[in-house]
């Protein structure tokens, strides 16, 4: 027993000890054998399946936008390669969070603060990309790229940004893009966006996002376990570029717009206006321009939070499309619903005389005549020429709310022109339904006589009124405004061409039409927009002044100005008995309170510039800040 | 024991004894075993060089050092074979005094991650001291428990020998190094076993241990370890902390199938998806880019080496070297279950080194002296008489 270890006497335990020792080792390399086996044959393609989903990911690759160009090629827009400066979370340890961030916020000169709030904003998950700056030049992206150890989960990323060759001037029109939002992340993830792309997010280029995006392609990649990409294995789908767009707007048009209505606001010190130029024949718009404006390139450089709040703030919304999103009184403009109405409907003929009064009473309450004095006996020339309250006044009473409410529609008013820009506002059309509807109340007889002026409930888009007077200068046909001509597809060939859009063909009869035409031309004639008559060439129209907001101590009103004009198609011998005019104007003037009315000068203005007139026939003592309804 | 002997080891034995003789008596398949199994972990060293993007051949390297490492490894081994092994029986409690010198030492002077003491740094090199402790251990247990023959059947011997190798246990703890600690309770656990210590007591020390563990659960274990003890059952609960290894290192190695996809060429080691894939998981790295039939392999060298090492204990006729023989089988036999047992998910992350293949100077130059004296007492031994 006690020399057990001495085989010759207990060999046995010995020998069981070893055995079972032996046992353990077979049993032990048999079990990891088992379980090696269990691994790689049982389940060897399960695993390798696992390994290779885990290394590669599908990735996008981005499809260039499409570019955008004017009516006559000139590009509108175009793509430039950036720097931004990205940062992927999920590789930034968070120990390490406020030094990389205050590192990277000063190689950046931002505050830290905005790193910080675009890492907590990340809208995917902790290891999609964020992005924390754009636009980044190229020694500061050099700088952050050989940082690189020190900043982890901070990359710099080559990416496409929007140059916008005329930056304010197009603004309104073409938009911008910017940031997927949170609202709009889990729709778009569908279609393929990602948490750090680029939409548009106003203007033409959300309009046409679908169109501009192109198809987003994707690419297999290989990736290490932090989600870096190695190497790129295979293209999967290739990228188709986007859609080109040609517009209707003339950059020269544009431009004189803009020039025309800059003069007159600051001559006056005026803060808002809108001028827009159409073709009545095809509803395309040749220029729109709404002061005041942005540029559309600080957004699409990454505009700063506090630039972005100057601009929201601001009280004449620069960010605000006028022409479209805004709607205002449109003052004696409106006359031509009235006049086109009551003729149609024969309650007036065109020799149909009209006595025009100083004031007409209705119960107790006085209606003026707008000069206090009328011109006795009028037509409708007289009366739309003189712009006469009075006869206008009898007008509506004639026709009653409802009948005026159809006119207006039948005008496009009350209804958005559906031009391919967002969000359009409708505009109001009152009538006896709306009145019960809005407010709960029927009309009253001098809210008739009001709407028959433009005045009181009455708003249009200054679109719904140039819109308007093109189908009166087009002989009855309502067009949809357009600024897209043509899409033009990744192969440069045209994949949609310019196609008219009608509304609808006026219910009217074309004499009336004929009879308003040329009552706009007796507006010029009569010397009631001064001296437009003396240009070389002929211009019809109507003038409007428009009071809002509230009296001043002496109960006088503020007050807007508009004036809508066009031109035969031969503007210096044609005749608006003609529905040929291929050059529709029109202005808005906010809150000018000048001695003649400001939307005149400014349509003046354009037409000088539009047609080449050398004379200058502006009278920029109409523009002296003063009378108030010296003019209508 | 207690006074240092002389007697047993005359120098005169050994330099009477011929070259030839000696030779003859050397177990070639053991040194050839365990020197395929150093060049497994020369391979996997390369292979991890190439795969972290330098030249393997560039001075730093993993390959390069592990080359170096082996060289050393092999003089050791020549030093130790040349030795005669019965010095060691009579150096017993130097041998001890020594092995605790070191462990104080690295807890003293050495470094490791995150505050804790695991090697000691020499100029350009480190070593783990804890790694030769073990070899050192089974030298003074196999002594301890070879001269306590007659006594077996007592629980005093056996308790003894569990007092033995309570302080350097402690000391591993200390660093803190959990895994080595549980391989110096296998060595203890291999070697009683071997020893013919009587069942009834053995079955009562198990009990014994059993009985600790939820002591040591709730006072000794600190919270990343009992994580880390626990994360192998349900590695899907943690997957980005100790989960994550454990998900990772079963991935590859079942991607690795039956052929593995070459060397170099492992997908999950190159895209740093595996941790430590030089150390404590070399496995899986072997096991992707191998496959089956490496994994086989490698298992067959380990089952070979064992077997060898088991015959050196058994055709000892001294108590000394069937003890030893048995610590080093034991030593051998559990790191590769609990480090290959945690590369595919079936034992706990312990952080112990797969022998001869995880990257480490001191753990294959302990392996090498720990050889080298089975080889030592390989050729010592006298003819058979049966």
């Amino acid at each position: 027993m006690n020399t057990y270890l001495d085989r010759s006497t207990v060999p046995d335990r010995r020998f069981s000890r070893f055995i079972v020792f032996g046992l353990v080792v077979v049993l032990a390399v048999g079990a990891l054998t088992a379980r090696l086996f269990y691994l790689q044959i049982a389940n060897g393609t399960e695993y390798a399946a696992i390994s290779t989903r885990q290394r590669t990911v599908l990735e996008p690759i981005a499809a260039p936008r499409g570019l955008i160009y004017d009516r006559n090629g000139r590009l509108l827009v175009d793509n430039v390669p950036t720097f931004a400066v990205k940062i992927r979370p999920a590789d930034l340890p968070n120990t390490q969070r406020d030094a990389v961030v205050a590192r990277l916020g000063a190689l950046l000169a931002t505050d830290p603060s905005e790193i910080h709030g675009a890492i907590d904003g990340n809208l995917g998950s902790a290891f999609d990309l964020v992005r924390v700056a754009q636009d980044v030049d190229q020694a500061t992206a050099q700088l952050i790229s050989e940082a690189g150890f020190e900043l982890p989960g901070v990359e710099v990323v080559v990416e496409a940004r929007r140059r916008y060759t005329d930056g304010a001037l197009m603004s309104h029109l073409l938009g911008y893009t910017g940031p997927v939002s949170a609202e709009q992340l889990p729709k778009l993830r569908d279609q393929g966006y990602q948490p750090d792309d680029l939409l548009g997010k106003v203007g033409l280029e959300a309009q046409y996002e679908t169109e501009l995006r192109g198809t987003y392609g994707s690419e297999s990649v290989a990736r290490d376990a932090t989600g870096r990409r190695t190497q790129v294995l295979q293209t999967v789908e290739h990228a188709v570029p986007g859609a080109s767009l040609t517009l209707t707007i003339d950059t020269k048009a544009q431009k004189d717009a803009e020039k025309a209505l800059k003069w007159a606001m600051k001559k006056i010190g005026m803060t808002r206006g809108v001028v827009i130029a159409m073709n009545p024949q095809t509803g395309e718009i040749l220029a729109m321009v709404s002061l005041p404006t942005y540029d559309n390139n600080e957004f699409a450089r990454g505009i700063s939070t506090a630039d972005y709040a100057k601009l929201l703030t601001d009280k004449d919304k620069p960010l605000l499309n006028h022409a479209i999103q805004a709607h205002y009184a449109p003052g004696s403009t409106y006359k031509l619903v009235a006049g086109t109405g009551a003729l149609d409907d024969r309650e007036i003929t065109p020799t149909t005389r009209v006595m025009t009064r100083p004031y007409l009473t209705l119960g107790d309450t006085k209606f003026y005549e707008w000069n206090r004095r009328g011109w006795g006996a009028c037509d409708i020339y007289c009366g739309f020429g003189h712009s006469s309250d009075t006869f206008f006044y009898q007008l509506a009473g004639m026709l009653g709310i409802d009948r005026l409410g159809y006119w207006a529609n039948q005008y496009g008013f009350g209804e958005p022109t559906g031009v391919d820009l967002p969000s359009e506002v409708s505009g109001i059309v009152p009538t006896n339904e709306w009145k019960q509807a809005a407010l709960g109340a029927e009309v009253f007889p001098g809210e008739t006589y009001q709407a028959g002026i433009g005045q009181g409930y009455d708003a249009v888009t200054p679109l719904q009124l140039i819109n308007a007077y093109a189908a009166l200068a087009n002989g009855g046909t309502l067009y949809q405004p357009q600024i897209v001509r043509d899409i033009v597809g990744p192969d440069g060939a045209i994949s949609r061409p310019f196609e008219p859009e009608v509304i609808h063909e006026m219910d009217v009869r074309s004499n009336v039409l004929r009879v308003m035409r040329n009552a706009a031309r007796e507006t010029v004639t009569l010397r009631h927009t001064y001296n437009l008559v003396d240009l070389p060439i002929k211009i019809a129209g109507k003038s409007g002044t428009a009071e809002f907001g509230t009296p001043d101590s002496r109960g006088r009103l503020p007050y807007s100005s508009f004036f809508v004009g066009f031109t035969p198609k031969d503007p210096f011998k044609g005749s608006f008995d003609k529905t040929d005019s291929e050059l529709v104007v029109m202005a808005f003037a906010h809150d000018s309170r000048t001695v003649g009315n400001a939307a005149t000068e400014i349509v003046k203005y354009f037409f000088q510039l539009h047609y080449g007139i050398e004379k200058d026939y502006r009278l920029p003592a109409l523009l002296e800040r003063g009378n108030f309804y010296q003019n209508d | 024991m207690g006074v240092i002997r002389a007697e047993p080891a005359r120098v005169t034995d050994w330099a009477a004894k011929s070259v030839g003789a000696a030779w003859r008596a050397f177990d070639l398949q053991l040194a050839t075993f365990a020197g395929l199994l150093a060049a497994v972990g020369l391979v996997m060293a390369y292979t991890n060089s190439v795969e972290a993007g330098s030249s393997p051949l560039e001075a730093g390297t993993t390959f390069t050092r592990g080359l170096m490492w082996a060289g050393i490894a092999v003089l050791a081994f020549i030093v130790a074979t040349s030795f005669d092994y019965r010095w060691l029986k009579t150096l017993s409690w130097p041998v001890y005094g020594l092995q605790l010198g070191l462990l104080v030492l690295t807890l003293l002077i050495g470094d490791g991650v995150g505050g804790s003491a695991r090697w000691v740094t020499f100029g350009p090199f480190t070593f783990q001291f804890s790694e030769l402790a073990k070899i050192l251990m089974i030298i003074v247990l196999a002594q301890y428990l070879a001269s306590r023959q007659a006594k077996l059947d007592s629980l005093r011997a056996i308790l003894g020998a569990c007092v033995l190798v309570g302080p350097p246990l402690i000391l591993v703890m200390l660093q803190p190094d959990l895994g080595t600690s549980l391989v110096f309770g296998a060595i203890l656990a291999g070697m009683l076993w071997m020893s013919g210590a009587s069942l009834l007591w053995l079955g009562a020390l198990g009990a014994g241990v059993v009985a600790l563990i939820p002591i040591a659960w709730n006072y000794i274990l600190l919270d990343y370890q009992k994580q880390r003890l626990t994360s192998f059952l349900d590695p899907a609960t943690d997957i980005s902390g100790a989960g994550y290894q454990l998900h990772q290192s079963q991935i590859a190695v079942g991607a690795g199938g039956l052929f593995g996809r070459g060397l170099t060429n492992g997908t999950q080691a190159q895209g740093d998806f595996l941790p430590v894939q030089t150390t404590d998981f070399v496995f899986s790295v072997l096991a992707e880019e191998l496959g089956f039939v490496g994994g086989l392999v490698l298992f067959s060298l380990f089952a070979l080496l064992l077997w060898r090492v088991l015959v050196a204990g058994w055709r000892s006729r001294d108590p000394f070297g069937t003890l030893f023989a048995a610590g080093i089988a034991s030593m051998i036999l559990f790191q590769l279950v609990v480090n290959v047992g945690m590369v595919m998910g079936i034992m706990p992350i312990t952080g112990i080194p797969l022998p001869f293949v995880t990257h480490g100077g001191a753990s294959l130059v302990s392996l090498a002296i720990g050889l080298g004296i089975l080889q030592s007492i390989n050729i010592r031994q006298r003819r058979a008489e049966w």
